[in-house]
């Protein structure tokens, strides 16, 4: 008895030990980005290197906001972000609701259709879009980036399998009080699919800002930038030298994602339990 | 009878209501999916058959494009390497993501088990290309901080950025490193969705670790398995960022995958009607592989265990 306890504490201790070194390594790179975007500009290869600050050169953090358009890219990563996640929750929720919760005809088939479109690569309707955006004159316009993204098929159906999970019986007392499906998508089921509709949220608003395909074909002012492309380009101007800002612009590009993450964490786990992935 | 014919007719009226409030519900999914996904799909098999350039209007040119396509020595350099990536990857994510999964799940103390998630998960949500450029950084042959360490330990510079075989390691620790959060998550929940009923009883009968793995978590997973595999075959198809900014496509061609000779045909060369046909082509490819998975589920996935 005694031994199969002992054996069972190696067992863990041993778990545990490549758990950590894991973790450990997966926010090393982290711990590098923070320390050396605080060093002196000539000191960004300085050997050895140090994954914790050594010095808190904390200019780089302002240079990189005086000397490139940095807030407008943060600006415009916040603007395309926000009205991405608004408008497709809008189509997301309404679309899971009569996916879940209508009998309707050819219910089946139109969600099959939909579901298919997850097989169709981002590049096979990039181009035929590109088209119809210029001929529309929004070129270089954010909304050609936010437009797209307003359909997300994988959205759907986690927001269908959460919403097939309200038991009916909510809906029902509401039809006999006389209510409507609007009002019943408005007051019972939107409210009842809180978590899900942060877990979409966070996963529209992440893919959003991991954007660079869009911004890479559709932005080329200073001005409309985004984050991603934005560093990208920055990435060019500042060649080898001085990497310490590039570094602060990457780190304050992960902020917020971050703090989002972890504020939502909660009701996004949550969220994913519940739309689980037994259709 | 009269009653009968009335809850008939109520009944159908309310079919009838269904029916258009179905569909009303589904209007903005219907229209955008329409206008972005489902709409320019069927129009870039159209421009296939056409050159154009944005600017001239679209010239017919038939069958020129595809002819094209079969003899392009870029297609099959785009295609191999996108293979590579495929047989790198799916593995990568979909059995280490599982692994992971099961040892994060079976830590006991709840609190260590979301550091653990957490930490894990973290590199996820974090900017793909933000993080892709730090390890252009890191993983540089003469200034990196890793061939640092390498060389503390006695070794020499790794060419992890500029070798033809190194330089898919190096992606592939990336890509393990930054997306493996997402099919960990998925196996995590998974896990968590598996009732203990069938652990206990499995200990009752006496099956060891392994044994419990096999015979119970894993058909039990399965579902689950087919969902990963399936979207991360799906996601490595795309893989764009990685090679255009780790690596530019290089060391040569040699991590030139199909979305960069896409992005270089329509967008850097606005050859659009064949841009067209090679982003088809990948639809087609993806299209045939995930059928396939589809029929060859029926052999190992078990769905409603409940």
């Amino acid at each position: 008895m005694l031994k199969v306890k002992s054996g069972r504490n190696i067992r863990g201790l041993i778990l545990h030990l490549l758990l950590m070194l894991l973790c450990t390594l997966m926010l090393l790179p982290f711990c590098w980005v923070i320390s050396t975007s605080l060093r002196l500009p000539g000191e960004s290869f300085k050997v050895p290197p140090s994954f914790f600050p050594t010095d808190f050169y904390y200019r780089n953090y302002l240079d990189v906001f005086s000397k490139f358009p940095f807030a407008r890219f943060m600006m415009n990563s916040i603007l395309v972000a926000v009205t991405t996640v608004i408008l497709n929750l809008l189509v997301t929720t309404m679309a899971g609701y009569a996916f879940a919760r209508i009998p309707f005809k050819g219910r089946n088939t139109v969600f099959m259709i939909l579901l298919a479109g997850m097989m169709i690569p981002a590049q096979a309707t990039m181009i035929l879009v590109y088209v119809v955006m210029s001929k529309l004159g929004l070129v270089g316009s954010l909304w050609a980036i936010i437009l797209p993204a307003t359909i997300n098929p994988l959205s759907i159906f986690f927001v269908r399998q959460f919403m097939m999970t309200i038991p009916g019986s909510y809906e029902e007392a509401a039809y006999i009080d006389g209510a409507g499906r609007v009002q019943i998508y408005l007051k019972i089921i939107l409210p009842m699919s809180k978590s899900v509709i942060v877990m979409t949220s966070l996963l529209n608003f992440m893919a959003s800002w991991n954007n660079f395909m869009g911004p890479l074909i559709y932005l080329s002012d200073w001005d409309q930038m985004t984050l991603p492309i934005g560093l990208r380009v920055l990435q060019g101007y500042m060649g080898t030298g001085s990497i310490g800002v590039i570094l602060a612009g990457v780190a304050i590009s992960i902020i917020i994602p971050t703090f989002l993450y972890l504020a939502g964490q909660k009701y996004f786990m949550q969220g994913m339990t519940l739309s689980g992935l037994k259709s | 009878m009269k009653e009968n014919k009335k809850t008939v007719s109520v009944f159908q009226k309310k079919k009838r209501a269904d029916n258009i409030a179905g569909y009303l519900f589904l209007l903005p999914a219907i229209v955008t999916f329409l206008l972005f996904i489902g709409g320019p799909m069927i129009l870039s098999l159209g421009l296939s058959f056409f050159d154009y350039n944005l600017i001239q209007p679209p010239e017919f040119t038939g069958l020129k494009n595809l002819r094209k396509f079969l003899i392009d020595p870029q297609v099959r350099v785009s295609f191999a390497n996108t293979f590579k990536f495929l047989l790198i990857l799916v593995p990568v994510h979909c059995i280490g993501g599982l692994i992971l999964a099961f040892m994060v799940s079976s830590v006991r103390s709840s609190r260590l088990k979301s550091v653990y998630r957490g930490a894990i998960y973290f590199p996820t949500i974090v900017t793909t290309a933000s993080v892709a450029i730090v390890w252009a950084y890191l993983f540089g042959t003469d200034t990196g901080v890793i061939n640092y360490f390498v060389r503390q330990l006695g070794g020499t510079n790794i060419p992890w950025l500029t070798n033809k075989v190194m330089v898919y390691i190096t992606i592939a620790l990336f890509s393990f490193w930054k997306f493996i959060g997402t099919a960990f998550l998925y196996y995590f929940i998974g896990l968590q969705n598996i009732p203990d009923v069938y652990y206990e009883a499995a200990r009752i009968d006496g099956a060891g670790t392994l044994q419990v793995f096999f015979r119970i978590t894993l058909p039990l997973l399965s579902s689950t398995i087919f969902f990963v595999i399936v979207t991360n075959i799906i996601s490595v198809f795309q893989i764009f960022e990685e090679p255009f900014i780790i690596t530019n496509g290089g060391p040569g061609t040699a991590t030139k995958t199909i979305s960069f000779y896409i992005y270089e045909i329509a967008f850097k060369q606005v050859k659009t009607g064949y841009g067209c046909l090679l982003a088809f082509s990948v639809f087609l490819i993806i299209l045939a592989v995930t059928i396939i998975q589809f029929a060859g589920q029926k052999k190992w996935v078990t769905y409603d265990y409940e």
